[in-house]
């Protein structure tokens, strides 16, 4: 059934109010309550945490270039606290709240045809929580860092003599708050506030994705937020349930931080999947190929990751039935994953596919995140982990799937919405050239480490044997490749403000109904309630030259009409 | 097939579309924080449950917990019905019983703090410390816990006592007061649980 409403023309002229330009000055900035600007200043918010991350990661790798000292002044425990901030900012700061926060915060109401989300207030509410948990780590910092790791482990983080420990506990304590806002928010939105018409089955696979990723916010984080308490106060006035020597234990740590942090790697993940679902679709201008398997593969992750901690345990002393145990679920995990990514690679065959530049991220997102994901599998097998646990290998792991599926997923998801935030066009080719270094240097840089790992290279470490210096050196190269396809697609991206082309409001052939309003959108997003059909139906749209742009034709509209898809 | 025109209104424009998506969202909200007390209270468990030859969880010389905690119970729970009814009376319109109701919600409320507060005094005065054993870390951390989350809810029960006085809340527009009460039964559940749990952990094996 397809009710795409063809007789609204889509008019930039005659309304010019957008979100934009609705009120000016700071404080209609800094004291809004429009989901649209919150999630733009969650955007630029993130991105410069992204930065400052990636600094300390080109660090990091800088040092490893050379067994023992390599950059003058830099320590063995000043490597420590840089790999600690390196974890720590992308995690907690840039990588949880990237998608649901800035791109969700964005598109999720209009995706859903609603004027905002439920609690606008608590939406801005969750920006300065995040904002004041900024803060708390710069305060971390002036008081001498902290040099944990970013899993904050004991007894190590209730006894290492660095000064910023405390701060930083607080500041990840709150960014937790600002997280499970974040989640509220969007459940009750989805749930309470889709507008007529608007079934869940008609919802985007991206509001799918971030709903069940919502439902593991709030379920998940307090766990972390009373861990990081119990860890505060014991490492105020020494003695605590972790701490073995008066009857705590230690590995209980483990758990509760694992019960929150591993599905924090869904928080992570899922979201972007939802992306990627959208971007396959509509820039290979097909039907998504089994809708209502993507949307329930998101709800059945959401489920499983709340079963499979104890696999990061398996060597704390577990039992061996608790291990067998959790490495089975942990395989099981791998079912709704690739039944994404067959959908997704059914949605593409036979497609009409655009290389635009979310594509090509999207296609690196399915290469990384398979590999990524297969080698979870050497992980969750236990007689193959008990070698590479703590090595490269791990590392690699986790980064293909937090940086190269997360994390390419959000940029991918920026470039697809970028138009619609900010009315601009970016040069496709410098976007495309972007995609492509980031992911050869991604690969050099971590495959790599695949290599190092299975050779025993344990992580973590600022000194090696020189027989590991070829990989690292590799490795670091790769890192450099990467970090200069980023800066050219920083450049890209905020040249377009200055020189890009004006956007149309359907550049790519969307279906769902953020592509409806205009670029950017006015303020209240719909001047009227739009109408809800199937929003993987292309059929209706035509290119137009004039506008640069998609629009719905009459004509081909009525004939989609006569033939429905199911 | 015809276009499809919405005459619906807008549940974003519907009082009572946004008063069940408040209602919603503060059921999630409460879930998110039984999370963190059921959490609170398995941590608590595992060590109180860990096998430890030394010596009892809770030291030979340590007290048990204070009695008073029984009368604190007490004034929770009056506390918790007195929220009940300030909600029942102003949707039955009673709006000076609102009132009192509220006012009396928020006395107990505080009395309820201030013998915590003397329990705590009682544990220190017979020399219970919280850096002594985990039995002292544990019980004054998770009363601890509880009573910030009491002293948080003190602040909405103001408002929705002062609301009530200047008769802002109507049978149709209970809101503010409707969420001030779920919260504060949540707290009176925890407590309850909370205590169970402390009570019976302070109880050492016949030695």
């Amino acid at each position: 059934m397809t009710t795409i409403d063809a007789s609204r023309p889509i008019d930039l002229a005659s309304r010019p109010d957008n979100y934009l330009t609705h009120t000016r000055g700071f404080l209609s900035w800094a004291l809004t309550l429009d989901h649209k600007r919150i999630g733009v200043m969650y955007m630029a918010a993130v991105l410069v945490s992204f930065f400052v991350g990636g600094v300390f990661a080109l660090l990091v790798r800088t040092e490893l270039l050379t067994p023992g000292q390599t950059i003058p002044g830099v320590t063995a425990d000043v490597y420590n606290q840089f790999f600690t901030l390196h974890g720590a900012i992308m995690v907690f700061l840039v990588i949880i709240p990237s998608i649901p926060a800035a791109l969700g915060n964005f598109v999720l109401p209009i995706m859903l045809g609603a004027k905002d989300v439920a609690f606008p207030r608590l939406n801005l509410g969750s920006f300065y929580l995040w904002l004041a948990g900024a803060a708390f780590t710069l305060v971390s910092l002036a008081m001498g860092g902290f040099d944990t790791g970013w899993t904050f482990y004991t007894p190590y983080s209730t006894t290492t003599t660095t000064g910023g420990v405390i701060p930083v506990l607080f500041g990840v304590f709150i960014l937790g708050f600002s997280s499970i806002f974040t989640g509220m928010n969007f459940v009750v939105t989805v749930h309470k506030l889709r507008p007529p018409g608007m079934t869940w089955f008609r919802m985007p696979l991206f509001l799918w994705a971030i709903y069940a990723t919502a439902i593991i916010q709030v379920l998940a984080t307090p766990v972390l937020a009373i861990t990081l308490m119990l860890v505060v106060i014991e490492r105020t006035i020494n003695i605590g349930i972790f701490d073995p020597s008066m009857g705590g234990d230690p590995v209980l740590f483990q758990h509760f931080f694992w019960f929150y942090s591993h599905p924090a790697v869904y928080i992570m993940i899922l979201p972007a999947m939802g992306i990627i679902s959208e971007l396959i679709s509509v820039h290979a201008h097909r039907h998504i190929f089994g809708y209502k398997f993507i949307a329930l593969s998101s709800i059945a992750i959401a489920i499983f990751s709340f079963l499979v901690w104890g696999h990061h345990m398996f060597t704390s002393g577990q039992s061996p039935l608790m291990n067998t145990l959790f490495s089975l679920i942990s395989f099981s995990v791998a079912i709704p994953s690739a039944v994404k990514v067959f959908n997704w690679l059914t949605t593409l065959y036979k497609g009409n596919i655009s290389l635009t530049t979310p594509m090509w991220y999207a296609l690196s997102f399915m290469v990384l995140f398979t590999i990524g994901g297969l080698t979870g599998i050497h992980l969750a097998t236990l007689n193959t982990d008990v070698h590479l646990h703590d090595t490269y290998f791990v590392v690699a792991h986790f980064h293909y799937v937090m940086m190269g599926s997360a994390l390419i997923g959000m940029i991918g998801g920026l470039h697809h919405w970028w138009p619609k935030m900010t009315g601009k066009m970016y040069s496709e080719k410098l976007g495309t050239a972007a995609c492509i270094i980031i992911f050869i240097g991604f690969n050099v840089t971590f495959f790599t480490q695949f290599y190092l790992g299975a050779k025993g290279m344990p992580r973590r470490y600022y000194d090696y044997l020189p027989e590991y210096q070829t990989y690292h050196v590799i490795s670091t190269i790769g890192s450099y490749i990467m970090a200069s396809g980023f800066f050219l697609t920083a450049y890209c991206l905020l040249s377009s403000l200055y020189s890009g082309r004006k956007a149309a409001a359907n550049p790519w052939g969307g279906g769902s109904l953020e592509w409806q309003c205009t670029s950017p959108p006015p303020h209240d997003n719909f001047a009227v309630q739009p109408s809800v059909g199937d929003c993987y139906d292309f059929r209706a749209l035509r290119w137009d030259e004039t506008t640069q742009g998609y629009v719905n034709d009459p004509a081909l509209a009525a004939e989609a009409a006569r033939n429905p898809l199911h | 097939m015809a276009v499809k025109t919405a005459t619906v209104v807008d549940p974003f424009d519907a009082p009572r579309a946004r008063h069940a998506a408040g209602v919603f969202g503060m059921w999630l909200f409460l879930i998110t924080l039984g999370v963190l007390f059921v959490a609170t209270i398995l941590g608590y468990l595992v060590v109180r449950l860990n096998p430890d030859p030394a010596e009892p969880f809770r030291p030979l010389d340590a007290p048990g917990l204070p009695h008073l905690l029984l009368l604190s119970t007490g004034a929770l729970m009056a506390s918790s019905a007195a929220m009940h009814g300030t909600v029942r009376a102003i949707r039955q319109g009673l709006q000076r019983r609102a009132a009192r109701l509220a006012g009396l919600t928020l006395a107990l409320a505080i009395g309820f703090l201030s013998l915590q507060a003397w329990a705590w005094l009682d544990l220190w005065r017979a020399e219970l410390r919280i850096e002594d054993s985990l039995y002292a870390w544990t019980f004054y951390v998770l009363t601890g816990l509880h009573a910030a989350h009491v002293i948080g809810g003190l602040v909405p029960l103001v408002v929705v006592w002062w609301r009530a006085r200047s008769g802002r809340y109507s049978p149709e527009h209970p809101e503010g007061a409707v969420y001030c009460a779920m919260y504060w039964h949540f707290l009176d559940a925890v407590w309850l649980v909370l205590y169970a749990t402390l009570w019976l952990g302070s109880l050492n094996a016949a030695a």
